[in-house]
């Protein structure tokens, strides 16, 4: 067959078009709007970085399937904060990732990061750049108290909204808890070196003291090394009813699994970062079994409101959402609204209309009336407690079938 | 517990950890004393082994904590298990001398020496990107068998421990001492040149140093997994880095040392870690200034004997 360039122009022209409509689903005229998804897929924390981020594409994808915002489709542009030689979350990386957002100008909002220590390193920039970003899982306090604005919001103005609440309320609501329910009177108090570990086992010890909770000690581990056994075995020698850990899993595989060993039969908790698959899939029963966890949101898997999500999760993923999957969703919900309502008043739509739209927001979200205060907190200070407890007949990697929902934790 | 027991208690709990660093440390000290050279790749091939180790444990069907051996089944999987990693990790210690260091050989400065830390960021990201960045929960069959000594807890896998390094540990000794090829490889260390008027095929020394040091750090990589029942893909670079220390510290090139060295470090790192000086130095005995600890004890060792616990100063190579 005789093609003439021309011919062949064409036929190259219509090739990419519809690629291009096959790969966005996007009508011709639809404006396109990116979201920066900021979250640690290397490392130790990275399944459950998957399942934040399925939740966030999915309120994404249907948002694009229903059209939920006539003339606007929604592009998600994924950043890992993970790095191999962190192991985890590396907050250098967050930083050069904050950074490629803000220089995007397509990129009108963020959701991430999963860990404060990112966090903390992306403030400030996404501050300068005016560029919002919700996160659905960083807890610690620091990043939204205007005690430490001039760090972390430098250009005065709030941009990082949480669909969670923070370690101000998480640790110590889990030290009113081992108080009052659990009826501990003495406790040992680690954390793992990072911004969330030191900050949360700092606001569990401040409350557990209050409590009358004798503190027996604190240590800080280097969650690179392999053995804790020392610092347990001194633990041991001081006879603690309590062992609180503050921290996520790169340091938390080996605690749970030494202190199987070195400290049976005491209480044990730990806050959001505990409450991970790497629970179950490297640690694994026995060793994680009784162990408390907390999380910084309602526990809503189960609650009919997310029925429909849990099921379109499954089904589009192969496994079941968690309750950070559900802050993920709801903090995308939250972009779709904010967007949402500046198509509807005719207004334009930016970073910066963005960011002002979801300060002023109130909206219905998955996790019921959604706003937030004039720092970025969520409103809503709910904290839900969980005790792993090994279920032979459920999934032996589902976190749900796994655990057991103790109820919302004391919040004084 | 009294302040015995913890002393006690530590003491075990440091001459496991020792026991793992020295067989590490012996793969470095191998190298060095023959090739005066500085192995880094040493540190993922030691990750390396633990993963090996890992997917014969669980061919042989141990899962997770679930499955626990006992008598003949246990010491068959265990022997198959060690024989395999150290296997597998002295031919990947000859693959990497012959690849990436035998080409280098005759080149001056510290090509050889970046060419270890490049293969060695290799192995670590092939290992991250085939079997991915969580922990992976190691099979462990070992029964949950301890006895009380003293109000301390000895449990059966740090008899274990002891006992596999010791073996090893000796083993190499007789073989260094004793054998031929034990023989042509002290030669080599002391004079290559020498030895190679001689006819010590200096080539084939080098390769059984790279052989029985990797197999070392594989036999050492299969106790990690067993005594803590957890690996993932960055396990190598405390552990090499420490073990490395150890064998600076028992005097580099030499095989005692190397042992001695290994132990210290662990002995070291458990007191520290413990708070046992907690009495003398208040907050700075704590687990968060382990790594200064060790690192301190090691430079005032090389200040005041530049060559080492146990090593001598050799006279300079022509």
């Amino acid at each position: 067959m005789l093609i003439t360039r021309r011919a062949a122009g064409k036929l190259a022209g219509t090739a990419a078009a519809l690629a291009l409509l096959r790969a966005e689903g996007a009508r011709a005229a639809d404006q396109v709007v990116k979201v920066g998804i900021n979250l640690p897929f290397t490392g130790a924390d990275a399944e459950d970085a998957i399942r934040i981020f399925d939740g966030a594409v999915l309120a994404f994808d249907e948002a694009n399937e229903t059209h939920a915002v006539p003339g606007i489709t929604f592009q998600y542009d994924k950043y890992d904060d993970g790095t191999a030689t962190a192991g985890q979350y590396d907050p250098a990386q967050a930083a050069t990732n904050a950074r490629k957002m803000v220089s995007d100008p397509a990129t009108i909002a963020a959701i991430g990061p999963e860990m404060s220590g990112s966090g903390k390193a992306m403030a400030p920039i996404l501050s300068q750049g005016d560029l919002a970003t919700v996160t659905p899982s960083s807890t610690n306090p620091d990043i939204t108290n205007p005690k430490f604005a001039a760090q972390y919001m430098p250009a005065g103005k709030a941009i990082y909204f949480r669909t969670v609440t923070t370690d101000a309320f998480q640790g110590p609501n889990m030290a009113n808890y081992v108080a009052e329910t659990l009826k501990a009177k003495s406790v040992y108090v680690l954390d793992d070196s990072g911004a969330y570990g030191v900050g949360i086992a700092d606001s569990f010890q401040g409350q557990a003291e209050k409590k009358g909770v004798k503190i027996l000690g604190r240590d800080r581990l280097d969650p690179k090394a392999a053995d804790y056994s020392a610092v347990l075995t001194k633990i041991k020698a001081l006879a603690p009813e309590a062992l609180y850990y503050g921290g996520v899993m790169q340091a938390g595989v080996k605690v749970v699994k030494q202190s199987y060993d070195i400290l049976p039969g005491i209480i044990k908790a730990g806050g959001d970062g505990v409450y991970s698959n790497e629970m179950l899939t490297a640690v694994g029963f026995p060793a994680a079994e009784g162990w408390y966890a907390s999380i910084a949101s309602p526990h809503l898997t189960a609650d009919p409101a997310a029925k429909a999500f849990m099921a379109a999760y499954q089904k589009k993923f192969g496994f079941a959402g968690t309750d950070y999957a559900i802050t993920a969703y709801a903090g995308a919900q939250v972009i779709i609204a904010a967007v949402k309502g500046l198509k509807a008043a005719g207004k334009p739509i930016d970073r910066h209309t963005v960011r002002d739209a979801i300060q002023a927001l109130h909206t219905q979200t998955l996790l019921g009336p959604t706003s937030f205060d004039q720092y970025g907190d969520l409103t809503d200070k709910t904290v839900s407690i969980f005790q792993f407890k090994q279920d032979a007949k459920g999934k032996p990697d589902d976190l749900i079938d796994q655990t057991v929902y103790i109820g919302v934790a004391p919040s004084a | 517990m009294s302040l015995t027991t913890i002393l006690l208690q530590q003491t075990i709990n440091g001459l496991s950890l020792g026991a793992m660093y020295a067989l590490l440390a012996l793969g470095f000290t191998l190298v060095y004393g023959i090739l005066e050279l500085i192995n880094f790749s040493h540190f993922n091939v030691f990750m390396f082994g633990s993963f090996i180790g890992m997917f014969v444990l669980q061919a042989l069907g141990v899962q997770g904590q679930a499955t626990v051996l006992h008598g003949l089944p246990l010491v068959g999987a265990l022997v198959l298990a060690l024989v395999t990693v150290m296997l597998a990790c002295g031919t990947l210690g000859v693959v990497i001398e012959r690849l990436a260091l035998r080409p280098l050989r005759n080149v001056k400065g510290p090509a050889a020496m970046i060419t270890t830390i490049g293969v060695s960021y290799i192995i670590y990201n092939v290992v991250l990107l085939a079997f991915g960045a969580e922990s992976k929960n190691y099979p462990n069959p070992m029964p949950p068998v301890a006895v009380d000594v003293g109000g301390a807890t000895l449990r059966l896998r740090e008899v274990l421990i002891w006992v596999i390094a010791l073996v090893l540990m000796v083993a190499l000794w007789v073989f260094v001492q004793r054998s031929r090829m034990g023989k042509a490889m002290r030669a080599t260390a002391q004079d290559a040149e020498a030895a190679r008027m001689m006819g010590v095929e200096v080539d084939r020394v080098i390769v059984a140093a790279f052989f029985i040091g990797s197999a070392l750090a594989g036999a050492g990589a299969l106790i990690f997994g067993i005594y803590y029942n957890f690996t993932n893909y960055n396990i190598g670079f405390i552990a090499g880095l420490r073990a490395f220390t150890a064998a600076v510290l028992g005097g580099i090139g030499n095989v005692p040392g190397a042992m001695v060295g290994g132990v210290l470090i662990g002995l070291i790192e458990a007191i520290v870690s413990g708070g046992l000086l907690e009495v003398v130095v208040g907050p700075f005995a704590s687990a968060a200034w382990a790594d200064v600890w060790i690192f301190s004890i090691l430079v005032l060792v090389l200040v005041f004997r530049p060559a080492g616990l146990f090593g001598r100063m050799a006279p300079t190579k022509s």
